[in-house]
């Protein structure tokens, strides 16, 4: 076995490309039929306007967002579902827990990110019994960018963070639905994002404890739900440590509003 | 994407005994981002007059001034308050008159006969088809779930106090389920001698 | 330039063929806590025309599972017919039934296994768990899916999701604190109040929506019915 913290990309590939391979139609699982028609992101489009009579609407919309900082990583989401303007849920799991040491997030279509990331999770566990150790967070980042490429240009619509810990330490990799995966300190995903890069932007540091993380990643997503019609609900926050990750907290986002206008109010006296 | 739920909104009247409530959220957007949570969409026409305008903001600030404006001419014109019944003609009058390039916003009017004080509600579509309700009316981008709403809590002859709580509640319940809508709402309750207005405490997400 | 006389000529003749239809119908489900109710109208439509009023869109698929099916009928008879089958073969590979979360996990793979030519149905599934909980799960057209204590689906959720919000929910009450209960606290009789309520009222304002509800209350026992007259018009 490669030790993990000098292996490159090339390598990495090697590994990855044996598990994706066989992975593209996920075994185990009813394959994913073939549509009858050439182009199915244009098919679907058809049945999304919103006049149309017949109207699949997938559940959509988001802001979620995750940084590394000295404690590790953290992770932060809103918990809003909305198909169309109707919002179909207030109380969506947006953080998908892979294992003790991986979390994924959620933006885009709902469905294809709580599939993609379940089969992602049975890919880490075979890894683990295979290899008789836990799969990096490059590598399980990797599987999924395969995976979701295999489908290309067919309409999947998925913005993910796979956040973990691993020999390297902690790990942080977006993953787009295009087969896009970079890694950096700072990722914000959904339409609420830009509000929570704002305000993520301004406070961050590599320094920060981990009280201070928490609140930068519960006010980030708080403003960016107070803006953006399509996040809201409630924060849910995770923290990813040595040992794994931790669920931190869960708050409806009214309660935020209304104790940091209360908290304003002192302040200004 | 519609002109209609550009900007968002919604509006909801309801009658009760020998009073009426109008009330509307205050959101102002642009599609998906919140621009404004001071934007309130019901406007005072009179003493016991309501006029409550749901759709493309821009003409929600026209229509509403110019219904002013012709509304100061027939009361200056006729030296007396006008019955709600006669402006509720005259905003169909007014859009009709844009029938082939319309306002694009939804009128509820809603106000107190200045003699008989008997309730009166209408609501009408873009082009001033009015219809005259008893119970209720509703329009704007959560008009779905504003049905759902009234249609069960609403009752027959509810006193002022009864009315406002149930206009509440039908409206913050159904914009919290419409991204469009919500960031606060105002509601008022007009009766025969006084007209209450109520800020909510709502959800600001 | 394009010549509309010419052009035209050379160009393929496109024929479409349209897979889906609306067919209407809603759906609400509750989950209490030892007992499960779900509800859908019987009336079945295309268009103005109303092609049945008595069929509910309620699958009894399992001894403690209910599935609840709306959108088009062609593919909510196709999804539960493939259904039936998979919990068949579950049946005969694992010699047991299939639990109430395992049926709505196998739902939602079946579901995205048309990802790129879904099932048009919004689908709900209620049930007993294994620890004797009532369960409500609720489905996207591809099988994005969520426990929930209570869910209006089809032509008639947008009306009646913020009522049950008001009534089980208690949203807008005082406090915004968040509930952590899957189930609501309200009594079996009072829950099929309730539903029967929310149906009269969208039945008023909803063309798919009416005719009659058909009322499945699960518990431990099994699953008992309940009908309950709506507006024909």
């Amino acid at each position: 076995m490669l030790a993990l913290a000098t292996r490159n990309e090339d390598e990495l590939l090697k590994e990855t490309r044996a598990i994706t391979e066989n992975a593209t139609i996920p075994s185990g699982i009813s394959s994913i039929a073939i549509p009858p028609y050439s182009d199915p992101k244009e098919f679907l489009a058809q049945y999304n306007k919103p006049d149309s009579a017949v109207s699949i609407k997938f559940n959509r919309g988001t802001t979620t967002l995750a940084f590394k900082y000295q404690g590790g990583v953290i992770v932060a989401v809103d918990s809003r579902a909305t198909g169309g303007a109707y919002i179909a849920s207030q109380t969506v799991k947006k953080v998908i827990e892979i294992n003790p040491y991986l979390l994924g997030t959620m933006a885009g279509g709902a469905a294809d990110c709580q599939f993609w990331e379940r089969v992602l999770s049975k890919h880490c566990r075979i890894y683990e019994l295979r290899n008789k150790e836990r799969i990096s967070v490059a590598g399980a980042s990797k599987i999924l960018a395969n995976m979701v490429y295999s489908y290309k240009n067919m309409g999947l619509s998925m913005g993910t963070m796979i956040a973990g810990w691993d020999k390297r330490g902690p790990g942080l990799y977006y993953v787009g639905d295009d087969g896009t995966r970079v890694t950096n300190n700072i990722f914000s995903v959904g339409s609420g994002s830009t509000y929570a890069y704002g305000v993520l932007d301004s406070e961050y540091k590599w320094d920060l404890n981990d009280t201070e993380a928490y609140e930068l990643g519960r006010r980030a997503i708080y403003h960016a739900t107070h803006r953006d019609a399509m996040s809201g609900g409630m924060v849910r926050i995770y923290h990813m440590k040595s040992t794994g990750w931790v669920k931190i907290s869960e708050e409806d986002v009214t309660d935020l509003y209304y104790r940091y206008k209360a908290q304003e109010a002192v302040a200004a006296q | 994407m519609s002109i209609m739920s550009y900007n968002g909104g919604t509006v909801v009247a309801m009658a009760g005994k020998e009073c009426v409530a109008i009330a509307s959220d205050k959101r102002f957007g642009i599609q998906y981002s919140t621009v404004s949570m001071d934007y309130p969409k019901v406007f005072e026409m009179g003493p016991h007059l309501f006029l409550g305008l749901a759709g493309l903001a821009t003409d929600v600030q026209t229509v509403s001034q110019r219904l002013k404006f012709r509304l100061n001419l027939y009361e200056l014109q006729e030296n007396r308050h006008i019955k709600p019944k006669t402006f509720s003609s005259m905003v169909s009058n007014l859009l009709y008159e844009r029938r082939f390039g319309p306002y694009f916003i939804e009128p509820i009017i809603a106000g107190l006969d200045p003699k008989t004080h008997e309730p009166f509600i209408s609501v009408m579509d873009l082009i001033g088809q009015p219809c005259i309700s008893t119970d209720f009316a509703v329009i704007g981008t959560a008009n779905e779930q504003l049905y759902g709403m009234c249609e069960t809590l609403w009752q027959p002859n509810l006193e002022p106090n009864d009315l406002f709580e149930t206009i509440s509640q039908a409206l913050m319940n159904a914009f919290d389920r419409d991204a469009y809508s919500g960031w606060g709402a105002v509601v008022y309750i007009i009766e025969k001698d006084k007209v209450t207005v109520k800020e909510l405490k709502t959800r600001m997400d | 330039m394009f010549d509309i006389k010419t052009d035209t000529r050379k160009m393929p003749i496109e024929h479409h063929f349209n897979p889906y239809e609306m067919n209407g119908g809603t759906i609400v489900g509750v989950a209490g806590e030892d007992f499960a109710v779900i509800a859908s109208d019987t009336r079945l439509s295309e268009g103005y025309s109303i092609l049945s009023r008595e069929n509910p869109h309620l699958y009894h698929v399992q001894p403690h599972t209910v599935m609840g099916s709306v959108g088009f009928h062609g593919d909510s008879l196709t999804f539960n017919k493939t259904l039936q089958i998979r919990l068949r073969m579950y049946e005969y590979e694992n010699n047991k039934k299939c639990s109430t979360p395992a049926v709505a996990q196998l739902i939602s793979t079946m579901l995205y296994s048309r990802r790129f030519f879904p099932y048009y149905v919004n689908t709900i599934v209620a049930g007993i768990n294994n620890e004797g909980q009532g369960c409500i799960y609720s489905y996207d057209p591809v099988g994005s899916y969520e426990r929930e204590v209570y869910r209006a689906g089809g032509s008639s959720s947008a009306l009646i999701q913020p009522l049950l919000d008001s009534q089980l929910g208690l949203k807008n009450q005082g406090s915004f604190e968040l509930s952590r209960s899957y189930t609501v606290k309200m009594s079996r009789e009072n829950v099929v109040a309730l539903v029967k309520d929310v149906f009269t009222a969208a039945a008023e304002r909803d063309i798919y929506t009416g005719d009659a509800v058909f009322i499945n209350i699960i518990t431990k026992d099994g699953v008992f019915t309940e009908h309950f007259k709506l507006r024909r018009d």
